[in-house]
């Protein structure tokens, strides 16, 4: 089994004095692609950004390659190996370019320039938008260049929040086929997502309600659970 | 004849005010701090133009280097210092009203104490000898060249904020801290060295402005952030661009007004603010603009 690349333990989070998680554990192993579940309010973001320490972490411990994380500021985490991609995804007055550029900022200009002409590669739809500013992309597109700004520093994981908002089932479809590739290639996810369509392609999940861990187990697993089923299959 | 003269004086001036203004747009970008101190600063420039040439007879031009990395290493340490308790706060706007009126009082009383109330200036020839001929009228040469010296500097913000890798971490943070943050930018240390560029601004403007205001005194400051306040409003806050604009119509506005209603000229940054707070809120350039 490969070692655990990111493991959280009992964390708790709050917005001011309003707790929203309480003691939820999850783990990433090295090359996994984890699908954090749950519905709106169910706390997704909020672990998210808890794990990235955007929001104030009253108890919990956070290792990345074995090593504490959770008293870190933000931009140390990320330093080490952690792309983000938030649920908007882009600074919507930068330009596309800007924005994939900004993601390699951990690892410098001539490097993030090096890996952005890469991506563009791959992604030619995002190399002939680079001067377009990226608040006037559509949803999908804007979710394009949210991914490549989080890979272009070459995380070794990459922390997604609802990649599938606002998109058409099309462009829902791409995404989760991006991700699948990204995984294929070694790169660790954690997805928070409430899209079904995201477990096809999942090692592990964990379902988060009402700020809590309700379920932690395989795709199978998940399936086979009835009240989960029902709650994220639909009643068949 | 007479408005051709205001016409180009004022866009002359305006040029400068824009220079005067742009820091005090560059901190208000950065975590939306007014900093109610920048006029204070811009007088301390002008001090520092004094003293440097009285002193050790350097030209105002040269001041114009020397204040670039003392203002930017002060602003970078002060915004240090102000930014936890800022941070903390449930209101960190009004806060920094708060505390940068503080600063600002507090400056102008250090310096009426150590530098003395007078008015101080500088010989026009320290900075350009001769007046200066455009299309047939005679204008100041310190007029002309305060406006040709602004004008790189401006360029060199527009290019720092729009062309270089720092640039665009500053408009990251501007745009959205937390978001900034976690592409790995440390946006304490960003903020900081761009609140240390806004003060270097003001303090390169109060080098020109000991000419363009008739000298340099400590009670000036108040006045200098309202003309500020009122260039950025109009132009359109956190817009560079934006400010270059309010700076010219400011400019304008203030040597018509000079022209054919002078005891009224005083009143000109006030009026613009009401007009611009009335009718057009976010400014000549608006939104659009603001994403330039």
């Amino acid at each position: 089994m490969p070692e655990p690349l990111l493991s959280a333990e009992g964390i708790a989070a709050s917005y001011g004095t309003m707790q929203v998680l309480w003691d939820v554990t999850v783990e990433v192993r090295s090359g996994e692609n984890v699908v954090l579940l749950g519905a709106n309010g169910a706390g997704k973001t909020t672990l998210l950004r808890a794990l990235l320490g955007l929001v104030a972490m009253p108890a919990g411990a956070i290792t990345f390659e074995d090593r504490p994380i959770h008293h870190l500021r933000t931009d140390e985490r990320v330093r080490l190996g952690i792309g983000y991609m938030s649920e908007s995804a882009v600074f919507g007055d930068l330009t596309v370019e800007e924005n994939v550029l900004l993601g390699g900022w951990p690892v410098g200009r001539r490097r993030a320039r090096q890996r952005a002409a890469e991506l563009y590669d791959t992604m030619p739809d995002l190399a002939q938008r680079r001067r377009t500013r990226a608040g006037s992309l559509s949803g999908g597109q804007r979710k394009m260049v949210g991914i490549a700004k989080a890979l272009v520093a070459n995380p070794r994981l990459v922390v997604m929040d609802e990649p599938s908002s606002g998109l058409s089932p099309l462009f829902v479809s791409q995404v989760v086929s991006t991700l699948d590739q990204l995984s294929s290639s070694g790169v660790s996810l954690l997805v928070a997502e409430q899209n079904v369509a995201f477990l096809g392609p999942a090692d592990r999940v964990y379902v988060l309600e009402g700020g809590r861990a309700r379920f932690t187990g395989s795709v199978a697993d998940l399936e086979s659970d009835t009240a989960m089923h029902d709650a994220f299959f639909g009643l068949n | 004849m007479l408005l051709e003269y205001a016409l180009v004086s004022g866009l002359l001036f305006g040029v400068f005010y824009a220079l005067l203004a742009s820091g005090l747009n560059l901190a208000f970008g950065m975590q939306r701090i007014v900093n109610l101190a920048h006029g204070d600063v811009v007088m301390l420039g002008g001090f520092g133009a004094w003293e440097l040439y009285y002193g050790f007879g350097v030209p105002p031009l040269v001041t114009l280097l020397i204040v670039v990395p003392l203002a930017v290493a002060a602003g970078f340490l002060l915004f240090q210092a102000v930014t936890p308790r800022l941070s903390r706060s449930d209101d960190p706007e009004m806060l920094s009203l708060v505390l940068f009126f503080g600063i600002s009082q507090t400056i102008e009383a250090a310096a009426a104490l150590t530098l003395s109330n007078n008015q101080r200036s500088l010989p026009s020839s320290s900075l350009a000898g001769h007046p200066m001929t455009i299309a047939g009228q005679t204008y100041p040469g310190t007029l002309v060249v305060s406006a040709i010296v602004s004008l790189p500097i401006l360029a060199a913000l527009f290019l720092y904020l729009y062309r270089s890798p720092l640039g665009r971490a500053t408009r990251a943070v501007m745009a959205d801290p937390q978001e900034a943050a976690a592409v790995g930018i440390a946006v304490k240390r960003v903020s900081s060295l761009s609140f240390g560029v806004s003060l270097a601004l003001a303090a390169m403007a109060g080098v020109l402005g000991i000419f363009l205001f008739g000298g340099a005194s400590p009670s000036e400051g108040v006045g200098l952030t309202v003309i500020s306040f009122a260039v950025i409003v109009l132009g359109s806050l956190g817009n560079p661009l934006g400010t270059l604009v309010g700076g010219v119509v400011y400019g304008i506005a203030y040597e018509l007004t000079q022209t054919y209603l002078s005891s009224w000229a005083d009143l000109v940054p006030y009026v613009l603010l009401l007009v611009v707070m009335l009718t057009r809120p976010s400014g000549l350039l608006g939104r659009s603009a603001r994403r330039a």
